[in-house]
């Protein structure tokens, strides 16, 4: 009882001195929660509109899948079954449904009027006996093949009007018509743009013939439920079709959107255990810098016959109050962090509803577990060796004794881990496979990591007075003051630097990675891309016929070479055995745009009739040799009989192990509209009409802002831009590991200003004016800082070299530091580590002298 | 009987006064109403230049905050203040660190030395903060008066008590001030490190004609003044030149009876 009392009575009075750390737990608490909060709210968001836009049984073709939109291929259900499926036992209404989400929408001026955020824009017919999850608000339903209705979301972001002409680029083709109606979503509609017509225009303008629709929605009758009624359908229907309830099609939208979901809850998730990992360190500090402080007390306390285990808990105890208290505030920090998150995804396009606002009763319980948990180990070490205090600490004169030396074994054990972590990382840089290689360069990273923080003190000890000669011999007495300070406690100051460093590695190791990607991808741009422009999609919609007859329409044009991912081909090899392996087919011009290397035969002869080319790691791996002949059996057509006319090369990185054919010789075993369209087009300019050429192909694709056109340069610029987009992001989330790590150096620096108050008031009684005690102070900080950053650039700088040398084997041949960002992450550590001395620095100028000096 | 002001404003020694410092009617309390304390009451004070003065009186007499305050490290509630001729109660923080650092020394009861620092970096601290060389040849003759010319490269935690205090003095000494405060410099030490050090203050006065204010409540370290102020209840209530520590001890215990009766 009197050890609980102590501890709350401790807690209380230095409640001050735990502020940093509680704000540490409560960051990191905080960006748990709030991950958590916003990815449920987000799931339940979804399921909630799945589950209001399924009906209790629905028909679908066979084999439909997320590509058929990028590939631009429609499958739809002949509409026949329509009459059958109204006698089917249970059945109270059938609905056909059309829908397609392979639209693109243009306002007058050619802009896009979907979602910028990469939701989709789904096409589909609109049917007044449907239950809907919409309701019109304005205007009236569309009738006709010039009428289409909008949602109000999209209506409200692109400034549409009853009344606005809107044009549709489908695949069959475009066509024009005005919004006569706005409808409003009833639940919430997270960003997809909808377009609704009626039935008849929605067949032939998105699926390109009448009377066909996308689906079916059966309602059951009272009493049947939606099993029987899909048992009764798939009887009455055979198996050629999809049939799912209710229940299975929203789970399979669910998992859909759910893996991306996932992905980025595991990622932030990631991101949050990074700054629990860095606030470790701030509390470890903070209690090892209570109990030094405290030594004369707990050595009264032993004195007077205090057990070491009483002691021991006591620390601990106090621990548990900071992680609760901590904990609770993130908590409550993390539903806010989720609410702010929901309104920032909202202004970019992904609408959230607070109505909808998950917490789930776990989401309390782990935050907490973690915070308090995390406090309690990070306090051990501190608890132990204030356990470890002998009586005699009491009699002896004030002062914190020095800390324990760092010793030889830290330093062993240190240099041993890393040594085993860089070797690994040499390890990995040299493998051969990238598999094995990902192995050792997670194990290095790891290594490399622990053996930089157990030898943090020691490196501390060099890299500051390395420094001190550099930097704080400029600032004289002050300076060496500063030096002192930051090494008079060589754990502490390594404790500090090394919450830095971890977000500073991690800074430096994707800098090095993301440059290298750009490098490289400029390198193979220069060295085998052969076209001058390249025409893609930037949101996964199909280059459809009208697209591809544009491009073919510029000036000045060499040639235009198409590109089709052709998927699920399934391959029988000389000696028997099947494999399943997509192909790519395009004009034989492609060979001359990208210049894939071969080890044998032509490529050319590759495009040739019933001809396709196998990499080298295939033709070794299946001993296929030039001049066999392959059985395809392409999933959508006939099956033929292709002869190998080449076997290229494998050290490339654009279309590694790639397998060519003319699209001509696909065209002869597919049928027409079961041939995908195109994932890419290349294009040469005629000599000397680059320029003409590029304006003349932006003109012909002004029409389609679903599809982009860019000359190499432009494609360079994009290339550095999403991989700098991408890395901000990154940058973003460290973004708090850091701050954690700077609220470390605050933390440091303001409880070694408390435990020197003597040393501040005879510094400044024997004439160190307010400046000088601040200087020393930013010094000291600087000194911390800049230590952090040096350890953190290297090891980042390190990994990244590796992790470019392993992905080599992937395409990631050039090696590129970036040194203008790690020189500002550098100069911009020496500010923080100003910034972070402020408060510091001003507490201990403006300290009265005579108190100061008086303090125990 | 408020007033130790008793010694001509001019003397022989340079173009100094013969005054190193003065007070004037200096008040120094504490809160206000009716937790008001008075801890300084009207006092008047002339200390004398080269020679060695000592401030004693009971605890809570107000001897330690007349030291205070005479060194420019705590303010006053009124009155002056004066180091030679500059009057220090009216100087800014910014002035009075400069004089800190440049004309006054420091030797604190304990806690005077920087754990960082070796000896000689303590001892050469102010003139290094100030920008200062220091005098080689002073220093190294104060270096060699105080005895610590094998222990100049040790860290403070390295040293006894007593060189610690010697290092203090050596570091009060360097920058020759115009003026020494010492707060029970020897307080802390065993009678034996006392003296040591006590002799060194005295013989910096005798020889190197030092100027030294000393608070202190041992009779035996008052001793080795040339003068004894006495402070009662925040007044000078008595002075005595050329102590030695039996008459000290008779008139301390003389203010004691009377405090207790009173």
């Amino acid at each position: 009882m009197t050890v609980l009392k102590t501890s709350m009575r401790n807690f209380v009075a230095h409640k001050g001195r735990m502020a940093l750390s509680a704000i540490a737990v409560l960051l990191s608490v905080a960006f748990v929660c709030g991950t958590l909060v916003f990815t449920d709210t987000t799931n339940a968001t979804f399921d909630k509109l799945f589950a209001s836009t399924a009906s209790d049984v629905t028909v679908s073709p066979k084999g439909v899948s997320d590509k058929d939109t990028r590939q631009g291929r429609i499958r739809s259900l002949p509409g026949a079954e329509l009459a059958q499926l109204k006698r089917v036992d249970g059945v109270k209404s059938v609905t056909g449904d059309v829908t397609s989400q392979s639209v693109t929408a243009a306002d007058r001026d050619d802009n896009s009027i979907g979602s910028d955020t990469g939701a989709p824009t789904i096409g589909t017919s609109w049917d007044p006996t449907e239950k809907r999850s919409v309701e019109i608000t304005s205007g009236h339903a569309p009738r006709g093949p010039t009428e289409i209705m909008v949602d109000a979301d999209t209506a409200k972001n692109k400034k549409l009007e009853l009344g606005d002409e809107v044009r549709i680029i489908a695949i069959p083709g475009e066509f024009r018509a005005k919004i006569v109606g706005i409808a409003t979503f009833q639940v919430t509609n997270p960003g997809a743009t909808l377009i609704y017509m009626d039935t008849d225009t929605a067949q032939r303008k998105l699926l390109g013939a009448a009377g066909v629709y996308s689906s079916y929605s059966l309602t059951a009758q009272a009493g049947v439920s939606h099993d029987q009624l899909k048992k009764n359908v798939v009887a009455d229907l055979g198996t050629g079709v999809k049939v799912q309830t209710k229940a299975e099609s929203s789970k399979e939208a669910e998992d859909d959107i759910g893996s991306f979901l996932d992905v980025m809850k595991y990622a932030m998730l990631g991101f949050a255990g990074i700054a629990v990992l860095v606030g470790i360190f701030l509390i470890v500090n903070t209690f090892s810098m209570l109990v030094a402080q405290r030594t004369r007390e707990i050595g009264l306390m032993r004195a007077i016959g205090s057990s070491r285990k009483q002691i021991n808990r006591s620390v601990l105890i106090e621990a548990l109050l900071l992680g609760v208290v901590g904990s609770i505030l993130g908590v409550l920090g993390g539903v806010g962090l989720a609410v702010g998150l929901m309104k920032i995804m909202g202004s970019a396009g992904l609408h959230l509803s607070t109505d909808q606002l998950t917490v789930k009763p776990t989401t309390p319980i782990v935050g907490v577990g973690i915070g308090v948990v995390v406090t309690v180990i990070a306090a051990y070490i501190p608890a132990r060796r204030a356990g470890k205090i002998s009586p005699m600490a009491a009699l002896r004169d004030a002062g914190t004794p020095a800390d324990a030396k760092s010793g030889w074994i830290r330093g062993a054990i240190g240099t041993l881990l890393t040594a085993g972590g860089a070797a690994s990382l040499v390890v990995a840089g040299n493998a051969d496979k990238a598999v094995d290689g990902s192995m050792f360069l997670g194990l290095g990273v790891v290594l490399t990591l622990i053996g930089f923080i157990v030898i943090g003190p020691l490196l501390a000890g060099l890299v500051v007075r390395v420094l001190a000669t550099v930097v704080l011999r400029i600032f004289g007495p002050v300076g060496r003051l500063a030096e002192r300070n930051a090494l008079r406690n060589p754990r502490r100051t390594g404790a500090t630097g090394a919450a830095l460093m971890i977000g500073l590695a991690l800074v430096a190791c994707l800098s090095v990675v993301g440059s290298s990607m750009v490098a490289s991808a400029t390198d193979e741009l220069d060295k085998s891309v052969g076209a001058d422009f390249i025409v893609q999609s930037d949101t996964g919609q199909p280059i459809t016929k009208g697209i591809a007859d544009a491009v073919h329409g510029a000036k000045g044009l060499k040639h235009v070479s198409e590109a089709k991912d052709i998927e699920g081909t399934k391959i029988t090899l000389p000696d028997g055995k099947t494999v399943t392996k997509g192909l790519s087919a395009a004009d034989p011009t492609y060979a001359e745009d990208l210049r894939t290397p071969v080890v044998e035969g032509d490529l050319a002869a590759a495009y040739g009739k019933d001809a396709m080319s196998v990499p080298e790691g295939f033709a070794k791996d299946h001993k296929v040799k030039r001049g066999d002949t392959l059985t395809v059996d392409f999933k959508e057509g006939r099956t033929a009989k292709l002869t190998v006319a080449a076997i290229t090369s494998d050290d490339v990185s654009l279309d590694k192990g790639a397998m060519y054919l003319n699209i001509a010789t696909v065209e002869r075993y597919v049928p027409a509209k079961m041939i995908p369209a195109d994932v890419m087009m290349l294009a040469q300019a005629k000599d000397g009409q680059e320029k003409q050429a590029y304006a003349s192909l932006k003109a012909q694709l002004h029409h389609y802002p679903s599809v982009k056109v860019r000359d190499q340069t432009d494609y360079k610029q994009e290339v550095k831009d999403q991989v700098g987009q991408l890395l901000n992001l990154v940058y973003g989330l460290l973004a708090l590991a850091i701050i954690v790590a700077v609220l470390g150096v605050v933390n440091t620096l303001a409880l070694s200003v408390v435990e020197r108050t003597r040393e501040i008031g005879l510094m400044r009684a024997i004439g160190v004016s307010r400046r000088q005690m601040r200087r020393m102070i930013r010094l000291e900080s600087v000194v911390i800082a800049l230590f952090g950053a040096l350890l953190g650039l290297g090891l980042g700088m390190g990994w990244g070299t590796t992790a470019q040398k392993l992905l080599a084997l992937e395409g990631l041949k050039t090696l590129e530091i970036p040194w203008p960002t790690i020189i500002t992450v550098f100069i911009g550590s020496a500010v923080v580590g100003l910034i972070a001395a402020l408060v510091p620095a001003f507490r201990a100028a403006r300290m009265n002298v005579l108190n100061a000096i008086a303090t125990e | 009987m408020t007033t130790a002001v008793s010694i001509p404003r001019t003397g022989g020694s340079g173009g100094h006064t013969a005054v190193a410092a003065r007070a004037r009617q200096v008040v120094k309390a504490y809160g206000s109403g009716e937790t008001r304390v008075v801890a300084l009451d009207h006092v008047d004070v002339d200390i004398a230049r080269g020679q060695f003065t000592a401030i004693m009186g009971p605890s809570g007499s107000g001897k330690s905050t007349l030291m205070h305050c005479l060194a420019g490290l705590d303010t006053v509630t009124s009155g002056e203040i004066y180091i030679d001729e500059t009057e220090i109660t009216k100087l800014k923080d910014k002035k009075l660190t400069k004089l800190r650092r440049d004309r006054i020394g420091f030797i604190f009861q304990a806690f005077n030395l920087l754990p960082t620092l070796s000896a000689i970096e303590n001892i050469t601290l102010p003139m290094d903060i100030a920008g200062r060389k220091p005098d080689r040849a002073w220093l190294d003759r104060v270096v060699e008066t105080v005895g610590l010319a094998g222990r100049l490269k040790h860290r403070p935690n390295q040293l006894s008590g007593g060189q610690q205090q010697r290092v203090a003095v050596a570091r009060a000494l360097a920058a020759r001030p115009e003026i020494i405060f010492g707060d029970e410099p020897t307080g802390n030490l065993d009678s034996r490190a006392g003296a040591e050090v006590l002799g060194f203050l005295k013989r910096s006065v005798d020889e190197l004609g030092q100027t030294i204010v000393m608070v202190t409540h041992d009779p035996v370290a008052a001793s080795y003044a040339n003068r004894v102020l006495y402070l009662a209840d925040g007044r000078i209530v008595d002075e005595m030149y050329n102590p030695t520590a039996d008459l000290v001890l008779e008139r301390m215990k003389h203010f004691d009876a009377r405090g207790r009766v009173s």
